[in-house]
């Protein structure tokens, strides 16, 4: 239904640009549906009725995967969309394509045509995900998220469990009093995100040879080499096997399922997550996804930043280029920043967003909408604050391919982490091999 | 009869044009396009591209999960041709013995066969849910089921998904073939021999063998190609890389994981494959048929 307005939205606004042809059109693509989907032709919408000299018609392609494969396609044939939604598993494959001229680094760009909200307008933790080597920022900010832990209170008051864990230790000491009251202790959707990229960055831990791909092309990852990973996976076998850990499958919406309907205790999603949860769910809360004491010494580190950014295609007029310019100047302004933040959930991600939140007393109206920041803005880290490693979107299905296996008996922890090892090295060598 | 006969070449090819044109941009352009992607390596946005020989092929091979989606496949398409083709059977025959409503019986055994794989997959989906799957209930209460994890449970999953449709197929040119069979044979046999079953599979089934014949490469290419909508939209390949088709991998890495050298080396490792199925299948079995 939401892609059927979509839809009738686009032909109504094809409709009236016929009425307004002196306007020059940008196009710009994402991979968000629903009621994400709906944000981003809001803000578009918005944008255009702000000013009469451009018109930006942004079009839906799917999921990320969708929107990436759809925006290469139209590269190769010529027609690209001037500004496109890449999600963080490709912003490898992105960024090295700024030597091809496919990319305009959002630097280069913000210089040329002098847009006020240049690099340094954002927030650190967010410029280096989508920085080139040099710690030049090649994407654009948009939906920054990270994964979240969710937990219900109405369950944990009746087991009578006070406050949500802050560690995996603590967690493990309650999970039983859950699942004796009848409850799944815990859920979460998204294993190559949640608990390999993020478990790496929340225990200040490198993932890959070469600084995370940072100083030079990775080769290999450290998945079996790193020893707090081991025994992360061997617990998680062990959570499995008692019932405290619920596995759902591969889609996302299956294993968050239980959670919304009162079913689980905890479950780890993303910071967007909760839109649908409001209103479902009568007594819940987003924390920080919590950290094995024993690994980090009882320190906290940040998460990378999850999500995507949207990416400058070379290939079209300098007018249109112009007005893009003035669009990335409406999109980082700190009014925007905290609308698509309180719409959606995803961080502010601007300076000037997080200030004008402060002001008004934001996050004492909206709690939900706290965790993020607080999680992304700790510091402390001797990490990359992401990784710069190509084929990823594979190496996350080969992740998958060696998880179900493990949990189901067949392959030992050491052998499933061992494989995904070989299997994403080969794939680092077969994409350092296009470079 | 007359034959026509044209005056100039010029114009047989004029009106064989369009056709030739067709066929020219929509099978062989992509099929020499699919060999470029094979034998060279690129990156994503088709850049540094140069030759690579056997790479692709080799990359290929030495990846576990291409060899388990062979075995699925072979697999898949085996149990599928067997359960469609057997159930097709039994219908096609029970439907043709009826005599009052035999035309509800047969358009409501015919309907399926209109729905879209990527549908049917929809519908399995709820079919298997854990939350409101009568499957799923059914078969948890008599073993434990759970496709997640459980590789034989996802087989079931995606073989009775798969089946389903196809058995509708099956049935038609089933149903087809035993009216085709003259009435005289069929009265001549009832006189030599009692047994319905005995008549069935020695009179019956043997007029059978050249639709029997055609279905059995129908069905194997089904489960071959037309599958990947319910591969999508049940297991996505799931658990492991269990239940991954060739087709589906190909797609996977060609489009979700953006190596488009390595799906086009599988797509002309498939095709190898479908030649070999279809010469094994002229020379062994075909001649074994007779037609009339």
């Amino acid at each position: 239904m939401k892609k059927l307005i979509s839809i009738f939205v686009l032909l109504v606004s094809f409709a009236f640009t016929s009425n307004s042809y002196s306007k020059t059109e940008i196009h710009w693509w994402y991979g968000n549906s629903g009621f994400l989907g709906d944000v981003i032709i809001e803000i578009a919408n918005r944008f255009n009725d702000s000013q009469d000299e451009y018109m930006v018609i942004p079009t839906g392609k799917g999921s990320y995967e969708d929107n990436m494969a759809a925006t290469i396609a139209a590269f190769r044939a010529g027609d690209q969309p001037h500004y496109s939604q890449v999600y963080d598993a490709g912003a490898a494959i992105m960024v090295a394509q700024v030597k091809n001229g496919v990319v305009i680094g959002f630097e280069e760009m913000a210089e040329k045509y002098g847009i006020s909200v240049d690099a340094d307008n954002y927030i650190p933790g967010i410029k280096n995900f989508y920085a080139d080597g040099d710690g030049k920022m090649i994407g654009v900010p948009f939906n920054s998220s990270t994964c979240l832990m969710y937990a219900n209170m109405d369950i944990l008051n009746e087991v009578g469990i006070e406050e949500v864990p802050k560690t995996y230790e603590e967690f493990e000491g309650m999970a039983q009093k859950i699942l004796d009251a009848g409850y799944i202790p815990l859920l979460q959707s998204h294993s190559p995100w949640i608990w390999t990229e993020n478990f790496f960055s929340r225990h200040n831990l490198l993932m890959t040879d070469g600084n995370n791909g940072y100083d030079d092309v990775p080769t290999t990852t450290l998945f079996a080499d790193t020893e707090a990973f081991v025994y992360h996976w061997t617990k998680v076998k062990e959570w499995y096997e008692k019932g405290y850990y619920g596995y759902k499958g591969r889609a996302w919406g299956d294993n968050q399922a239980p959670f919304t309907n009162g079913e689980a205790a905890f479950w780890f999603g993303s910071a967007a997550s909760f839109g649908g949860m409001k209103g479902v769910l009568p007594n819940f809360t987003t924390n920080p996804i919590p950290y094995w004491d024993s690994v980090t010494g009882g320190k906290e580190y940040p998460t990378f930043i999850g999500g995507a950014a949207n990416w400058i295609l070379n290939g079209h007029t300098e007018e249109e280029y112009k007005g893009l310019a003035k669009f990335i100047e409406f999109m980082g302004s700190p009014e925007m920043d905290l609308y698509y933040h309180n719409m959606t959930g995803y961080a502010a991600v601007t300076k000037g967003g997080i200030e004008l939140a402060e002001t008004i007393n934001f996050y004492r109206a909206s709690p939900y909408h706290k965790a993020v920041g607080d999680q992304l803005g700790l510091e402390g880290s001797t990490i990359p604050g992401g990784y710069r490693a190509g084929n990823w979107p594979q190496i996350r299905e080969v992740i998958y391919e060696n998880v179900e296996p493990m949990l189901n008996g067949d392959i030992s922890v050491e052998k499933a982490l061992g494989n995904m090892d070989k299997g994403a090295a080969k794939l680092l060598k077969q994409f350092a091999k296009t470079l | 009869m007359k034959k026509v006969q044209f005056k100039s070449y010029y114009s047989q090819y004029f009106f064989l044009a369009p056709q030739l044109l067709i066929l020219l941009i929509f099978l062989y352009w992509p099929i020499i396009q699919t060999f470029k992607d094979a034998f060279t390596m690129q990156d994503a946005f088709g850049f540094g591209s140069q030759f690579a020989g056997f790479d692709n092929f080799l990359f290929v091979f030495s990846d576990p999960s291409y060899f388990t989606a062979f075995k699925f496949t072979i697999i898949y398409s085996f149990v599928i041709t067997l359960i469609t083709g057997s159930i097709g059977l039994l219908l096609a025959v029970q439907a043709n013995k009826v005599l009052h409503g035999k035309n509800v019986y047969k358009t409501l055994l015919i309907w399926p066969y209109a729905i879209a794989p990527a549908v049917v997959g929809v519908m399995a989906n709820y079919f298997f849910s854990e939350r409101y799957g009568l499957l799923h209930h059914l078969f948890n209460n008599l073993w434990g089921f759970n496709w997640y994890e459980d590789v034989f449970d996802a087989y079931i999953y995606v073989i009775i998904a798969g089946s389903w449709k196809q058995i509708s197929a099956n049935f038609i040119f089933f149903l087809a073939g035993l009216q085709a069979i003259q009435k005289t044979v069929i009265e001549a046999s009832i006189i030599d021999c009692k047994s319905n079953i005995r008549r069935f599979w020695t009179i019956t089934f043997p007029l059978l063998m050249p639709t029997t014949f055609f279905l059995i490469i129908i069905n194997i290419t089904y489960a071959f190609f037309d599958t990947f909508g319910i591969i999508d939209t049940t297991t996505i390949g799931a658990p492991g890389s269990e239940t991954k088709t060739l087709v589906y991998k190909a797609y996977i890495d060609g489009f979700k994981g953006l190596d488009l050298g390595s799906a086009g080396a599988q797509s002309i490792m498939m095709m190898i494959i479908v030649l070999f199925i279809t010469i094994f299948q002229f020379r062994y079995i075909e001649g074994k048929i007779h037609y009339n």
